[in-house]
């Protein structure tokens, strides 16, 4: 019986909410959306005849796919239509990586820092999860609704581009009362707390590029970063260990000097000890943007997992969006490279940069004022 | 008697219901374009108040998804078809009745139409009606705009103008991507048909 005298609570259980996003607007959507459920990314390597303009024509040609698939229609000429559904909440983000600058006409338009990272000395980075021209990041409440999204955008992009790697991730946005949450990493963490609130002006001068080509205004970049997490010795820690690495409680990811998961940090306080409550090496400290000389990022993740067999590999598709990557990432970076507690139990095995172009309006395509 | 009326009155319940479902959802994304699109289309003649009325009193035909079939390793290169949705989400009926392309010599809308026991490409008398209100799809194995007389093989990642005329006096230009597709491809090279030669 209990619940059944608050009827909100009962209407809740009885609706299943679906919805569309509109594909449309001055930024590519998904940025600021929630974390998809599910999520695919593909990255590509562009044709040896791919020049400027044809890179133009796949553009219109996504930007059609998209259109039709994010209202839930097939793709024009789509070979299983029956597959594209509305209310799945399916989008698609379309990033260039910087070789797309090479191509003749575009070396002066290309978004300053778009660069290959440098390789940290944690890194062991994998050829098969790094690098590519072109990014599809496809998400949607629905894994199916992904994996026929993806298959058309590769299929119509055959002509000018080839797959060099994908990679599927999921997220658990939601919290057990239905409510939006953080979400949680494999690891158990809530992940992303320090993120700045889509909406704020925080937001916008952290993600959204305002200098550079003017093309790129409205755009901004993405990391993309596979991290594998070594889940057998995190696991033989004591939930304190576990905490202390972090900074945060793994109940409700609280600051450990505080008690919501909200609460501002306090990097000064000490326990009966004198010992920091939030370590010198803590995730949290380090990646706090009042330790990065005010710089912050915007952090989306996704976890995976890829199976060979038996043998089950666990991390994070760990996403970082940023109006200038070597501005307010690579420091960052960096920072955590040199003293992250998490580092034990972490390791990076890919690693990509892309420029998310800004988005189009009803009549326009993506990356027009690029490529027209 | 009475289980037949039954059955078709359920079946065409059914199609309405779908089809009004399909028809809103395709509006609330469409109505932002319809707007940039009307503006286009307005006679230039007209004073722009005028113009602006009556793109909002008459919306004409929104064209979406419009695709061009590749004729790369087909057996006839010389034709191929265009593919599309249309929308009228206005109260009265609206006719596609021609279309141009650069890329075609000749360039006709066409049904598919039983004779003599065979499915046969024919020429639409009158055009390719939209009802109002209503959608009109274009898809293989049913109406589509036909180019004929190529002046080159179209490949995918190739892109067609395409202009569209209607009966309420409006046209579009489009640039048409050039997609594969294999499905009932017999139907648009009927000299073509698959023969028992191994």
């Amino acid at each position: 019986m209990l619940g059944k005298d608050d009827p909100a609570a009962s209407s809740t259980e009885a609706t299943v909410v679906v919805r569309d996003i509109e594909p449309y607007g001055d930024h590519q959507p998904a940025v600021a959306a929630a974390s998809p459920k599910h999520a695919e990314l593909v990255a590509l390597n562009l044709l040896s005849g791919t020049d400027r303009a044809a890179l133009g024509r796949l553009m219109r040609l996504w930007t059609a796919d998209i259109v039709a698939l994010s209202a839930g229609r097939p793709a024009p000429g789509d070979t299983a239509p029956e597959l594209a559904l509305p209310g799945v909440a399916l989008t698609t983000t379309v990033g260039f990586g910087p070789r797309v600058f090479a191509l003749p006409g575009l070396a002066r338009l290309k978004p300053g820092g778009l660069d290959d990272l440098p390789v940290m000395s944690h890194d062991r980075l994998q050829p098969a999860w790094s690098g590519g021209d072109l990014l599809l990041l496809v998400g949607a409440d629905d894994p199916v609704s992904v994996v026929h999204a993806v298959r058309r955008l590769v299929a119509d992009a055959a002509p000018f581009a080839r797959p060099v790697w994908r990679q599927t991730g999921f997220w658990n946005g939601t919290g057990a009362d239905g409510k939006p949450a953080t979400g949680r990493n494999l690891f158990g963490q809530v992940d992303g707390t320090g993120n700045p609130a889509p909406g704020t002006p925080e937001f916008d001068s952290t993600v959204w590029s305002t200098d550079g080509p003017d093309w790129f205004r409205g755009g901004t970049t993405l990391v993309v970063r596979r991290i594998r997490m070594n889940l057998d010795t995190w696991d033989e820690l004591t939930r304190s260990e576990q905490e202390r690495a972090v900074g945060r409680k793994l109940s409700t990811g609280a600051p450990l000097t505080g008690s919501v998961e909200h609460d501002e940090l306090d990097l000064e306080k000490r326990d009966a000890d004198g010992r920091l409550v939030i370590a010198e090496n803590a995730h949290a400290r380090l990646s706090h943007h009042s330790t990065n000389d005010g710089r912050r990022i915007f952090r989306k993740g996704l976890n995976y997992v890829q199976d060979t067999g038996a043998t089950r590999e666990s991390g994070l598709i760990f996403l970082s969006y940023q109006a200038d990557v070597a501005g307010q990432f690579l420091p960052l970076l960096a920072r955590l490279d040199a003293a992250d507690a998490l580092n034990e139990w972490t390791t990076t095995i890919g690693s990509a940069v892309f420029a998310i172009p800004p988005g189009f309006h009803p009549g326009g395509w993506l990356a027009q004022p690029l490529l027209r | 008697m009475s289980p037949l009326r039954g059955n078709s009155a359920r079946g065409s319940l059914v199609g309405l219901s779908v089809k009004t479902k399909l028809l809103t959802a395709c509006l609330a994304v469409a109505l932002p374009l319809l707007l940039s699109s009307c503006g286009s289309s307005a006679p230039p003649q007209a004073s722009a108040d005028s113009a602006t009325q009556a793109a909002a009193t008459t919306p004409g035909v929104l064209v979406e998804d419009a695709w061009v079939r590749a004729t790369v390793g087909a057996k006839d290169t010389t034709m191929t078809a265009a593919f599309m949705s249309l929308t009228n989400p206005g109260g009265t009926d609206i006719k596609l009745t021609s279309a141009t392309s650069p890329a075609a010599g000749v360039v006709q809308l066409h049904e598919m139409a039983m004779k003599g026991g065979k499915m046969v490409m024919q020429e639409k008398a009158g055009g390719i009606n939209v009802l109002a209100e209503s959608h009109a799809h274009l898809a293989p194995s049913g109406d589509h705009v036909m180019l004929m007389g190529l002046k080159q093989a179209l490949k995918p990642g190739d892109e067609v103008p395409l202009t569209l005329k209607f009966s309420d006096g409006s046209s579009h230009d489009l640039t048409v991507p050039v997609k594969a597709f294999s499905e009932e491809e017999e139907h648009y090279h009927p000299s073509a048909t698959p023969t028992s030669t191994p």
